[in-house]
């Protein structure tokens, strides 16, 4: 017997040491077990007995510790640092009480897993955890929590935390493992996951309340350089996509609204000069219109003409019935009258009654504007001479004399064009003549100025 | 896949300070030898009774 209860307590001293080195390496779980297996071997192993205590303390189940160090003290009541440890929380009411609180709270928290008021759990668990880091647990419970509402990233931070804390922790590698499935290569768990998990010194991390916050060291001249340079990639590689990419479709874009622009102002242009080619229709038609009335109109001047032709001859007509001697009145009342203005209107009576009042006032008529011509034409007056030259002759063509003084007026005016004509007319119509001689020699006298 | 309903099972509710003595006191804390003493015990009982019914 006595052999065999040395076996035990070797064989519980094995189970010991390798409790001790499990918990060496934070192998918790691990050591759970081997402690336990040791002090079912030998109950007075009380160095196993308190490890186990100071196991289970450490990873946050403190009723089991307390029950754990009781128990060794009630087996070995001197010399054990249960005491010490038991002491330990005996006197910090504080942190028993806080212990205690810790585990209602993990309760709770389990319970509302169970009421499925995840959220509720989520906001229990950050508390318990803000006052306890340490509660695997906890961790573990928040993990299953995030991987069953799909946030992979955060279970698997937790669940590094976790196994962190226990590196033995079965549950930690399942839920690590389950959320690094979920987790594509490169998405965002690996930004907040790795990065809280690894020792990299590119993050500063620090606890803000139950949130650990990750922020960039900040980065040497170099690093900001590479910056820099990344930065100046990510403009040329911008311009480019533009210049490749977007700008050919904005000019295709411009070029479209633009051929749709010339193709309107073309469409515009086109009516319009439909519209130019009807008002040119339009002008023309109108000034053959135009043209159509001032021809209506020169009819109608024609008639007055006519019309003050005969009024004329008939007040001269007039005045001769009256008073014949009034050869004054009658050549006033003629004076409108312009035979050649009206001479293919007028009517056969017309020119019957015209010239038989030439016949009866015609030689006195010319006389009389004879005289005032010639008188004219001695003052060198040769506007009046002509003038007047023009109507004597025109009332008694037959006077040599006449036509003569008008040329010899036109030549005094300096119009020797019409001198010669009326010098001509004289020579021609009355040959043989004083005055035909002296128009000849006035001819001469105007041929050899002129050369 | 995870089954949340069966991973929450393996969560039991911890230990509360309040419970802490009657655990103590209803804590089976018999090791290896105790078991053999009362087995042998047993063997003896079994013994010994054998032996009177002879």
């Amino acid at each position: 017997m006595a052999t065999t209860a040395k076996k035990l307590e070797s064989l519980s001293n094995r189970y010991y040491n390798e409790g001790l080195e499990k918990a060496g390496v934070r192998d918790m779980t691990g050591a759970v077990e081997s402690l336990r297996q040791s002090i079912k071997l030998n109950k007075n192993n009380i160095d196993a007995r308190n490890l186990l205590g100071l196991v289970y303390y450490e990873i946050g189940d403190v009723v089991p510790a307390l029950s754990e160090w009781v128990i060794s003290k009630n087996l070995r009541p001197e010399d054990n640092i249960a005491d010490t440890y038991m002491d330990m929380v005996r006197n910090n009411p504080t942190a028993f009480e806080t212990a205690g609180s810790i585990i209602k709270k993990f309760n709770i928290a389990l319970n509302y897993c169970h009421q499925d008021s995840l959220d509720l759990a989520v906001i229990q668990l950050k508390k318990v955890l803000s006052m306890k880091p340490g509660f695997i647990k906890a961790h573990l419970l928040l993990a299953l929590i995030y991987l069953n509402n799909g946030n992979y990233d955060r279970a698997k931070v937790e669940a590094q935390k976790a196994l962190k804390l226990d590196t033995g922790s079965v549950l930690a590698k399942r839920y690590l493992k389950e959320a690094d499935s979920m987790l594509l290569p490169g998405e965002s768990g690996k930004l907040v996951s790795d990065v809280a998990a690894s020792e990299s010194e590119d993050v500063i991390r620090y606890k803000s309340g139950n949130e650990t916050i990750i922020q960039p060291v900040k980065k040497s001249a170099i690093a900001r350089s590479n910056s820099i340079w990344g930065i100046l990639l990510g403009i040329v590689l911008g311009v480019a996509v533009a210049s490749f990419l977007i700008l050919p479709q904005r000019i295709q874009s411009v070029n479209t609204s633009n051929q749709e622009k010339i193709a309107k102002i073309s469409e515009e242009s086109d009516s319009k000069s439909a519209q130019i080619v009807i008002y040119e229709q339009q002008i023309q038609n109108l000034q053959e219109e135009v043209d159509k009335l001032g021809a209506q109109v020169t009819d109608y001047e024609g008639v007055d003409s006519t019309s003050a032709a005969m009024n004329s001859l008939m007040s001269a007509v007039n005045i001769y019935m009256e008073e014949p001697s009034n050869v004054e009145g009658i050549a006033q009342a003629l004076e409108k009258l312009d035979l050649d203005a009206i001479s293919a209107d007028v009517s056969p009576e017309f020119t019957s009654l015209y010239d038989f009042l030439m016949t009866k006032v015609g030689s006195q008529l010319a006389a009389s504007y004879y005289k005032t011509g010639y008188d004219a034409y001695k003052t060198e007056d040769y506007e009046t001479a002509i003038s007047n030259l023009s109507k004597a002759y025109q009332y008694d063509n037959t006077d040599v004399n006449i036509l003569y003084n008008l040329g010899n007026a036109y030549y005094g005016n300096g119009d020797t064009d019409k001198a010669k004509e009326t010098y001509d007319a004289v020579i021609n119509n009355f040959p043989d003549t004083k005055s035909a001689q002296a128009a000849e020699t006035k001819l001469a006298e105007i041929n050899n100025s002129n050369d | 896949m995870l089954n949340f309903e069966e991973e929450l099972k393996k969560f039991r509710p911890s230990l509360e300070i309040e419970d802490a003595e009657e655990i103590i006191y209803n804590q089976d804390i018999d090791d290896m030898s105790d078991v053999l003493v009362k087995l042998l015990k047993e063997a003896k009982k079994e013994s010994d009774s054998g032996s009177s019914r002879l």
